[in-house]
């Protein structure tokens, strides 16, 4: 195993984190949009007060993967840069007014209007986000992207991420983000052992859960019409990975159903988790399909290497802080008491 | 598309592109800035609530951390919105040199993922935690945003003077990334902007509380405010010009033609001038209504008055960088730089003689003016950086033509970027107004 290898496992780990704990936040923001009108106050604190403390954390990871990208595959980078620059501008726009209007809803002191118009921005842009994001990978899965074999620019800058996969992997990441949510605040639920939000969350999580499985199966015949290259990956490699994620799937069905929430954050994290390393170990070593590879697109092998030292001496620092940071607000039902200053 | 087309739209696109980078960059800074800077604020003042268990203190330490969280959570959007745009704006210079420079990249997104996580442990941890263990969580956040910002600073010092690398017939080899980081231009670019960055925030800060008591407030509150955000801004004030003269004796070495714009200097010559103000001409090869110090520029750049100082008229047209802004912003820079110093040297005058601050109205309104300024100052600062960089994004090794992206529509972006960062502007700008028109505890002691 090269170094490039290892910065690809590291970099399918960041996605994967980022996948989860971000596409949670990002879910977040989706059931604020989708039951804007109905949602009591106390359901959006319960939102806002489980998102709070690891919000920027969960972020980072979305930067750590783009940097990977660019200092270990550069070429890579460059050719993602070319054919998703429409995609990866609206996600941005998107992340852009999220981050903002989350913060201005978390400290603004102004009028209930004022509010209620940062979380109609958070809520329009935690979704629209994810939306961006999923058709911009739906357009790398599918290998039809604007660029030529060699990462070139092709005059067509709609296609790939408006193919019909690309689309539907759109919206799968909208469900997806909210069905992580639902569980995630299932279990917050189940912690500070609130009943009424309990009933909520596990309803809203069998719903959206059942929707995920049918779209999953939806989304094989999908890559079977569209992606040949991925299909046969699918058949040498990835098939293990797909009956991972239908397992922990249906796995995280049965446990919300039982109620026993942290084994079904567990679950549903090992479906979303399993998707996404059977694209990757499908695709390998194509990271840009359809014509760059690894080896083609990687910086030499010192500076990889040089990365790796870097990548493991920061993960010392970084796996306690993250911990830390976990364990302070993830794990400790007790509400803090609150000293207004 | 053959070469043709590509180099027009490549030309179409250079203005917007580098509207787009320029403009987002610039907004960003300010946001990181306040994000270096911030952190030491507040640990600065909670620190006093620890020694004193005067509840004042901890009122302001974590009013302070209200405005560092909402700057934190936009700085942290525009940067990401930077990180994509190397791709999105300029594809060949990262898909060419990221492998040289990408490293210093790998390692700010360790360093502003500890600072987002002690981020929030700090923001979040004023009840949960004990306090002085909540003090400590501070650190990091404070380290790790000096950290960030000295990360990536290096990798701009590489566009300014870029090696670690050897050319072998157009192909890039034996590249080594911790000598392209640490570079000659590093230690001069990184120490100026760090020591810019506790500048602006201290002269911001300043500014705010200066104004309130301006306008009337008694309240100690605001005085402590004062007299912490002075006391990091003004030692930093000395200290900048001997860093900026040390950056203008690295860039004499490493870019002379930016030296050479950033002075107006036309001619090649001996005992060469230092012009203060003035207007570069490019048609008369003049610079018009300067006031010149003989010998100054040789003296600065290579101390000694006699030193030979290369003018524009001697390198290739195709080499020489918008003369007129990058001279003006320079002159700015500096023009703002001496104030400073004198406040510093006024505020130590009178402290040695009085034992207290100067109390004058002129005074504060000048510290109400330096806020803005300081900022325009760094703005200014970047200014000479990357347009006294151009016609190149890597000095000497590639053209900002070479990099540009050839995807329509930048134009259209670089208008929806604005309308969208006005907005996010405004929002911050109210948001930071209603913090701080939060009702203060009644008695002036107690919380």
């Amino acid at each position: 195993m090269g170094p490039d290898d290892i910065l690809l496992i590291v970099m399918l780990t960041a996605l994967t984190l980022y996948a989860l704990l971000g596409g949670a936040d990002f879910g977040a923001g989706v059931w604020e949009f989708t039951t804007a009108l109905q949602a009591s106050d106390k359901e959006r604190q319960h939102i806002y007060k489980a998102i709070g403390p690891v919000w920027e954390a969960n972020h980072v990871w979305l930067i750590f993967v783009l940097v990977i990208l660019l200092n270990g595959f550069p070429i890579a980078f460059a050719g993602l840069s070319r054919a998703l620059w429409l995609p990866l501008l609206l996600a941005l726009c998107g992340i852009v007014f999220r981050g903002a209007s989350y913060a201005f809803r978390s400290h603004s002191h102004g009028s209930h209007r004022e509010l209620r118009l940062w979380e109609a921005v958070f809520a329009i842009a935690s979704t629209a986000t994810p939306f961006f994001l999923g058709a911009a990978a739906g357009a790398v899965a599918s290998g039809k992207l604007a660029i030529t074999s060699t990462g070139e620019y092709n005059d067509d800058y709609l296609s790939g991420w408006l193919s019909p996969l690309a689309v539907f992997t759109g919206f799968y990441m909208i469900v997806m983000c909210a069905f992580l949510s639902a569980v995630f605040l299932f279990r917050e639920a189940d912690h500070v052992n609130d009943s009424e939000l309990k009933l909520l969350w596990r309803q809203r999580s069998l719903s959206t859960g059942i929707w995920m499985g049918v779209l999953s199966l939806g989304g094989l015949v999908m890559v079977e019409l569209e992606s040949p290259s991925l299909v046969a990956g699918f058949l040498s490699r990835g098939w293990p990975l797909i009956l991972v994620s239908l397992t922990c799937g249906v796995g995280s069905l049965v446990e919300v159903w039982r109620g026993r929430s942290t084994r079904a954050v567990i679950a549903s994290s090992g479906a979303v988790a399993a998707v996404i390393w059977g694209w990757g170990v499908s695709q390998y070593p194509v990271i840009l399909p359809p014509g760059i590879t690894s080896a083609m697109a990687k910086a030499p092998d010192n500076v990889l290497w040089i990365m790796v030292g870097v990548i493991m001496t920061g993960a010392v620092l970084l796996l306690p802080a993250l911990a830390y940071l976990f364990m302070l607000f993830k794990s400790n039902p007790a509400e803090p008491k609150r000293v207004e200053s | 598309m053959n070469f043709t087309n590509l180099m027009t739209v490549a030309t179409d696109n250079l203005l917007p592109a580098r509207l787009q980078m320029a403009f987002t960059l610039g907004f960003h800074i300010i946001l990181a800035c306040l994000g270096v800077g911030m952190p030491v604020l507040m640990l600065a003042a909670e620190w006093r609530f620890l020694k004193t268990g005067d509840e004042l203190w901890r009122t302001l330490a974590r009013r302070w951390s209200k405005a560092f969280a909402v700057l934190f959570a936009v700085g942290a959007v525009s940067g990401t919105v930077l990180s994509f745009e190397l791709g999105l704006l300029w594809p060949e210079l990262m898909g060419r040199w990221g492998s040289v420079i990408g490293l210093p990249f790998t390692m700010e997104g360790f360093a502003f993922f500890l600072e987002a996580i002690f981020a929030g442990i700090y923001l979040y941890g004023w009840d949960r935690l004990p306090a002085r263990v909540h003090w400590y969580t501070g650190w990091p956040v404070a380290v790790s945003g000096f950290m960030s910002a000295f990360f990536v600073v290096t990798a701009n010092s590489w566009m300014n003077a870029p090696t670690g690398f050897r050319l072998v017939d157009g192909k890039i080899v034996d590249v080594e990334p911790f000598a392209a980081m640490f570079n000659v231009a590093t230690g001069a670019q990184t120490t100026h902007m760090l020591v810019a960055a506790y500048l602006v925030t201290g002269f911001s800060v300043a500014s705010f509380y200066a104004l309130r008591i301006l306008r009337g407030s008694q309240h100690p509150y605001d005085r402590r405010a004062l007299t912490l955000s002075l006391l990091l801004a003004l030692p930093f004030a000395p200290v900048q010009s001997v860093v900026g003269d040390w950056s203008a004796k690295v860039v004499a070495k490493s870019q002379p033609v930016k030296l050479a714009a950033m002075e107006g200097l036309f001619e090649t010559q001996r005992r060469a001038p230092l012009h203060i103000g003035g207007i570069p001409n490019k048609t008369t090869r003049k610079t018009d209504y300067a006031i010149s110090i003989p010998g100054g520029l040789s003296f600065l750049a290579y101390g000694d008055f006699n030193a030979e100082v290369k003018g524009l008229n001697d390198f290739p047209d195709a080499d020489i960088p918008p003369v007129a802004v990058v001279h003006v912003a320079f002159q700015i820079m500096v023009g703002i730089g001496t104030p400073m110093v004198l406040v510093t040297v006024w505020c130590a005058i009178t402290y040695f003689r009085t034992r207290a601050w100067p109390r004058s109205r002129f005074f504060l309104w000048l510290i109400v003016l330096l806020g803005p300024l300081s900022i325009l100052a760094m703005e200014t600062g970047w200014v000479v950086t990357e347009v006294g960089r151009q016609p190149w994004i890597v000095q000497g090794y590639m053209r900002t033509t070479e990099a540009v992206t050839q995807a329509p529509g930048v134009w259209e972006v670089f208008g929806v970027t604005l309308a969208i960062y006005f907005v996010i502007g405004i929002g911050t700008i109210v948001v930071l107004r209603q913090l701080a028109q939060q009702p203060l505890p009644e008695n002036p002691h107690g919380a």
